[in-house]
C-alpha cells in the first residue's frame, strides 16, 4: 500500500483517540460540572465535588485543544469546513467552553451566595452543552451537511444552522453523549469522595449509564433509516483536493455497509453496550475503578461504532456529494503528516506518563472539612 | 561504583546539552540567546534577593528598603 | 454565483482583533510571572527563608487568576482559525496546523498538567520536586508562546512551504524551515521577553503601592528588587530584539517597514530622518506635520549608512507588474483545475510567484473573477489593485511609536527602579514608587501596540505575497457574524470586570492573608462586605 495512505489512515485512527480522550477526560470533567447543582447540596460539598476534579481539569481539557489542533495539522480541509458549517453551534461551543476556567478559578474566590450560585449554574450549563454539542455534532455529520466549495476551495454553506440544532437524531446523539459524561463524571466523584456526595454520584452515575445504553441502541436502530453515503470512486492516494476525484452516492441505511462487508466490526458496538452495563453494575456494586476503566470501553466502543460505519468519511455533503470530505480527500501533505506523526510518537506517551504521575500524587479522598480550611482550593 | 554511574550519567547529561547548544546555536542563534538570557535573568533576580537578605543583615531591621 | 461579501470578512477580521487583542492582555502576564515565580521558589529552596515562599504564594495566587482568562481566551483563538478563515485554514492549514497542534502535544499539555500540581501540590512534593514543577509550567508557557509564534511568522514569512496546483494549498516542506525561520526566532524571544516586562512591571508595581502604604514592607521590598531587576535586563533584550525585527521586515516585508517608518518615497542617505511623530493620510498617500531626526532612520533599519530602503509610492509602482503576471497565473491555475492541460500549468508555473497578486486583484474584477477581465480593462484593474498592497499606515506608524516609546519609557524606569532598590532608597522616593504603580498596564498595553504594528502591518495578506486577506474568512451571512461579536462582547467584558475586581480584592488583601494557616483567623477578609 501507498505510504500516503497509511499515513492517512493512521491520523484517522490517532484522531479518533484523541475524540476518545476527549469524550473521556474532559467528558468526565464535564459530568462533574454537569452534577454540581445535583450532588453537592451544601457549598462545602461543591467545594468539594470541583476540587476533586481541581488540580487536573486544566491538563484534561487540553485533550479538548489538541482535538481541534491535530485536526487543523492532519486534516486541515475538514477543520477549515466542518467548524464553519457548524458556526452557530461552534460559538454556542466556545461560549461555555471559556466560562469554564474562569468558573473554576473564580467561584469560590468571592464569598457571597449570590456569587457562588452563578457560578455553579455557569458549570450546569458549560458542562451540559459542550459535551450536547459533541453529541450532536456526530449525529449531524452522520446525516450528512449542505455546503460545497468553489474553484478556489472556498466552501459555501447550503443550509441553515437551526437545522444542525434542531433535528431528533442529532439530540438524541446529543444526550447520548451527555449521559456518557455524568456517568464517567458520578464515578470520579465516587472514587474520591465520602458521603453524602458518593452515594448521590453512585444513584446519578448509575442512571445515565442506564440511559446511555438506551440511547445507544436507539440511535443504532434509527440509524437503519437515515440516509448513509456510499463512496462509488476515489483512490485513497488522491492529492488532497475535495472539488474533483470523487464520487459519492447516497443510499437510506448505507451507513451499516461497513457491517455487512466486515462482520467483526459488530464487536465494537457489543463493546460500548457491554462496557455501559458492566459500569452501572459496577457502580451499583461499589467499585467505582473498575467503573473508570469501563467507562473507557464506552467511549471506544462509541467513538468505533461511528466512525466504523463512517469510514471513509469525515462530513458528507448532501448538496454536492461528489464534495463530501473523506479522509482521503481532506488529509494535510504525506509531508506534515510524517512530521506529525514523528511528533506525536514522542509527545503522546509522554503525555500520558506525566498525567497519570499527577493522577497519583494528589490521589486519595478529598474531605469537604479539608477544602473549607484551605484557602488555595476551588 | 554509584559515583561512578552518577558521574557517567552527568557526563551524559552534559554532552547531549553540549551537543543540543551546539545545534540551536547553529541553527537558531536567537533561541539559544533566550535560553541563555532567561537563565541570567533569573539568576540576577535571585542574586538581587539574596543581596537584599545581606543587606538588610548588615543595617537595623527597621531601616528603610 | 458565489461571491465574497467584504462586510463580513471586516466583521471576522475584527472579531478576530478583538479576541486576540483581548487574549494577549493576559499572556504576557503569564509568560513573565512564571519565570518571576521560578526565581522567588529558587531563592526560597536555596536559603529556606520562609518569606520567598510567601512571595511564591501570593503572586501565585495572582497569576492564578489572570491564568484561568489566559486559557479561557486562548480557546478562541485555537478555533477561531476554522470558524472564521476557513479558506486560510484550507490554504494555509498543512503547513500551519503542525506548530498549532504541536503547542498543544508538547507545551499546553505540560503547562496545563502541571499547573494544578503547582497549585495544589505544596504539601504532597517535596521542596525542589514543587520547583521543578514550578519550572515545568514556565517552561511550559513560553513555549506554548514559541509554537504560536513560529506559526505567526510563517504568515509574515511564508519559509518552509510551497504552492502545490494539485490541491490548491500551500504544501508543507520543510519542518526545520519553518521552526527557525528568522522571523520565527526574533519573534518569539521579542514576544517571550516583553512578557517578562509585564510580569516585572505587575509585581514592580504593586510592591510599590505597598511600600507606599508601609504594609508588608519585608515582602514588598524583597519582591520589588527581585522585579527590578528581572525587568532591566528584560526590557535590554526586548529592544534588542525589536531592533532585529525591524532589519527583518526590512529585508523580507518592504511593505510593512514603509509604512512603520510612514516612508511615502524611497529614503535619501544618509540624511534621511527618522520621523518621530506626523499624521500620515491613507488617501493623499502624504504625511502632514512630520517632525524628524534627521541622519537616524538609515542606519537604524539598514545598518549602514548609505542604503535606499525603497518608499511605499514605489513599492507600488513596482508591484504593477507583479498584478499582471499575477492575473495571468490564476486565470491558469483556474483553467487548470477544470481541463488539466499541460500547457496551462506550464503558463501558470511560469507565473507562480505572482499568484497572490492576482488573487489580489479579484476584489477589483467583473464578479471577482480574474478570468472575466477584458484586455482592455487590465490596465485600469491593475491600477485599482496597486494601492491595495500597503497596509493602513495611519494604525502601523503610530502603534509601531506607541510601542517604541513605551519601551524607552520601561527602560529608564527599570533603570531608576533596580538603581534606588539596590541603594535602598525607595521609601525616600513616594512619587517613584507612585509612578511605578501607575505604570502596571503600561507594558501589556505596549505588547498590544506590537501586535497591531505586526498584523496590521502584514496586510492586506494573511499569507505575506500568498494569500489576500479579503479571500480568507469564511462566507457567513453578516447575522452570524453579528451574532458571534455580541457574544463575545457581552461575555469578555463580564471576564474584565470580574478579573480586575479579583485582582483589586486580593492585591489589596496582601499577602498576609495568604500565608498558610493565619488566612481564616479574620473571614471578613475573605468576604465581599468586606470592601
Amino acid at each position: 500500500m501507498d505510504i500516503y495512505v497509511v499515513l492517512k489512515l493512521v491520523w484517522a485512527g490517532l484522531l479518533c483517540v484523541l475524540l476518545i480522550g476527549l469524550g473521556l477526560m474532559v467528558g468526565m470533567d464535564m459530568g462533574v460540572g454537569t452534577l454540581l447543582r445535583f450532588v453537592g447540596r451544601t457549598d462545602g460539598e461543591r467545594r468539594t465535588a470541583l476540587n476533586i476534579i481541581g488540580p487536573h481539569w486544566d491538563g484534561n481539557q487540553v485533550w479538548f485543544i489538541l482535538g481541534g489542533g491535530a485536526i487543523f495539522a492532519a486534516f486541515p480541509t475538514l477543520y477549515a469546513t466542518s467548524f464553519s458549517v457548524f458556526y452557530v453551534v461552534m460559538i454556542l461551543l466556545l461560549f461555555s467552553m471559556i466560562l469554564r476556567p474562569v468558573a473554576f478559578e473564580y467561584r469560590s474566590k468571592v464569598d457571597a451566595r449570590l456569587w457562588r450560585a452563578s457560578w455553579d449554574w455557569v458549570f450546569l450549563l458549560s458542562g451540559f452543552l459542550p459535551m450536547f454539542v459533541y453529541g450532536a455534532a456526530f449525529g449531524n455529520i452522520l446525516q450528512g451537511v449542505g455546503y460545497h466549495f468553489n474553484w478556489t476551495g472556498q466552501y459555501f454553506q447550503d443550509g441553515s444552522f437551526l437545522a444542525y440544532l434542531l433535528n431528533p437524531f442529532a439530540i438524541l446523539c446529543g444526550l447520548m453523549a451527555v449521559s456518557l459524561s455524568v456517568m464517567q463524571g458520578g464515578v470520579m466523584l465516587m472514587i474520591r469522595s465520602d458521603n453524602p456526595i458518593h452515594d448521590r454520584a453512585r444513584r446519578y452515575a448509575s442512571r445515565a449509564g442506564v440511559l446511555a445504553v438506551v440511547l445507544f441502541l436507539a440511535g443504532g436502530v434509527w440509524v437503519r433509516g437515515i440516509r448513509g453515503f456510499v463512496l462509488e470512486q476515489g483512490d485513497p492516494a488522491m492529492p488532497a483536493n475535495p472539488m474533483q476525484g470523487q464520487h459519492v452516492s447516497m443510499q437510506v441505511g448505507a451507513w451499516l455497509n461497513n457491517y455487512a462487508a466486515h462482520p467483526a466490526l459488530w464487536l465494537l458496538p457489543v463493546m460500548g453496550v457491554v462496557s455501559m452495563l458492566a459500569g452501572v453494575a459496577l457502580v451499583l456494586a461499589n467499585r467505582p475503578r473498575v467503573a473508570w476503566w469501563t467507562g473507557l470501553g464506552a467511549w471506544v466502543g462509541t467513538i468505533g461504532t461511528v466512525a466504523a460505519s463512517m469510514f471513509p468519511f469525515f462530513m458528507p455533503s448532501t448538496t454536492r456529494p461528489d464534495q463530501s470530505l473523506t479522509i482521503w480527500n481532506s488529509s494535510a501533505s504525506q509531508y506534515g503528516l510524517t512530521c506529525m506523526l514523528a511528533v506525536a510518537t514522542i509527545f503522546v506517551p509522554l503525555i500520558l506518563c506525566y498525567t497519570s504521575w499527577c493522577y497519583y500524587v494528589m490521589r486519595g479522598k478529598v474531605h469537604t472539612a479539608d477544602i473549607i480550611k484551605d484557602t488555595h482550593s476551588y | 561504583m554509584i559515583i561512578l554511574l552518577r558521574f557517567a550519567g552527568l557526563g551524559l547529561a552534559l554532552v547531549v546539552a553540549l551537543l543540543f547548544a551546539v545545534f540551536v546555536g547553529d541553527q537558531g542563534p536567537w533561541y539559544f540567546a533566550w535560553a541563555v538570557g532567561t537563565v541570567m535573568i533569573i539568576l540576577v533576580a535571585a542574586a538581587g534577593a539574596v543581596l537584599f537578605d545581606a543587606q538588610v543583615e548588615q543595617y537595623t531591621p527597621e531601616g528603610e528598603f | 454565483m458565489d461571491l465574497i461579501n467584504p462586510a463580513v470578512v471586516d466583521l471576522s477580521r475584527f472579531q478576530f482583533a478583538l479576541t486576540a487583542l483581548y487574549h494577549f492582555m493576559f499572556v504576557p502576564l503569564t509568560l513573565g510571572l512564571t519565570f518571576m515565580l521560578a526565581a522567588m521558589e529558587t531563592v526560597y529552596v536555596v536559603t529556606g527563608k520562609q518569606i520567598y515562599k510567601d512571595m511564591a504564594l501570593f503572586w501565585g495566587k495572582l497569576f492564578g487568576i489572570n491564568f484561568a482568562l489566559g486559557v479561557a481566551t486562548g480557546l478562541t483563538m485555537e478555533f477561531e482559525f476554522g470558524t472564521n478563515w476557513s479558506m486560510y485554514s484550507r490554504f494555509f492549514g498543512d503547513m500551519f496546523g503542525t506548530p498549532l497542534a504541536i503547542e498543544g502535544l508538547m507545551a499546553f499539555f505540560m503547562e496545563s498538567t502541571f499547573v494544578g500540581l503547582m497549585f495544589f501540590g505544596w504539601d504532597r512534593l517535596s521542596k525542589p520536586g514543587h520547583l521543578a514543577i514550578t519550572y515545568l509550567v514556565a517552561l511550559g508557557s513560553n513555549l506554548s508562546a514559541l509554537w504560536i509564534l513560529v506559526a505567526n511568522a510563517s504568515m509574515n514569512m511564508p519559509n518552509g512551504a510551497h504552492f502545490d496546483p494539485e490541491t490548491l494549498r500551500m504544501t508543507f516542506d520543510s519542518f526545520v524551515g519553518v521552526v527557525f525561520n528568522p522571523d520565527a526566532q526574533a519573534k518569539f524571544v521579542h514576544t517571550s521577553v516583553a512578557g517578562y516586562v509585564a510580569a516585572s512591571m505587575f509585581v514592580m508595581g504593586i510592591s510599590a503601592f505597598y511600600l507606599l502604604r508601609k504594609q508588608h514592607r519585608e515582602f514588598a521590598a524583597r519582591s520589588f528588587r527581585m522585579a527590578a531587576l528581572f525587568g532591566i535586563f528584560s526590557t535590554v533584550a526586548v529592544i534588542t530584539l525589536g531592533d532585529v525585527l525591524g532589519r527583518l521586515d526590512y529585508e523580507h516585508q518592504p511593505t510593512k517597514i514603509a509604512a512603520i517608518e510612514g516612508l511615502w518615497h524611497t529614503s535619501k542617505p544618509p540624511y534621511e530622518p527618522w520621523i518621530v511623530a506626523a499624521l500620515p493620510n491613507d488617501a493623499k498617500q502624504e504625511s502632514s506635520y512630520e517632525i524628524g531626526v534627521p541622519f537616524v532612520l538609515t542606519p537604524l533599519i539598514t545598518h549602514s549608512f548609505d542604503t535606499p530602503i525603497t518608499g511605499m509610492i514605489e513599492l507600488e509602482e513596482a508591484a504593477a507588474p507583479r498584478i499582471a503576471s499575477g492575473i495571468t497565473a490564476v486565470s491558469a491555475l483556474r483553467r487548470y483545475e477544470e481541463n488539466h492541460q499541460a500547457a496551462d500549468l506550464e503558463l501558470f508555473r511560469a507565473h507562480q510567484d505572482d499568484m497572490g497578486f492576482g488573487l489580489l486583484a479579484t476584489r477589483h474584477a467583473p464578479n471577482q473573477d480574474v478570468t472575466a477581465i477584458e484586455p482592455e480593462q487590465l490596465q485600469n484593474v491593475i491600477e485599482q489593485t496597486k494601492p491595495d498592497i500597503l497596509p493602513n499606515v495611519f494604525v502601523t506608524f503610530w502603534s509601531f511609536r506607541l510601542m517604541v516609546f513605551l519601551g524607552m519609557f520601561f527602560f529608564v524606569l527599570f533603570a531608576m527602579a533596580s538603581y534606588l532598590s539596590l541603594k535602598n532608597q525607595l521609601e525616600r522616593n513616594r512619587l517613584f514608587l507612585k509612578l511605578c504603580m501607575w505604570s502596571i498596564p503600561l507594558p501589556v498595553l505596549a505588547t498590544e501596540f506590537g501586535w497591531i504594528t505586526a498584523e496590521a502591518g502584514r496586510q492586506p495578506w494573511t499569507v505575506f505575497d500568498r494569500l489576500p486577506t479579503f479571500m480568507s474568512a469564511s462566507t457567513h451571512g453578516v447575522s452570524y457574524m453579528l451574532f458571534s461579536l455580541a457574544g463575545f462582547t457581552v461575555l469578555y467584558s463580564i471576564f474584565i470586570a470580574v478579573e480586575l475586581y479579583l485582582m483589586f480584592k486580593f492585591a489589596r488583601l496582601g499577602p498576609e492573608a495568604h500565608a498558610p494557616h493565619d488566612d481564616h483567623a479574620d473571614p471578613a477578609h475573605l468576604s465581599v462586605v468586606a470592601h
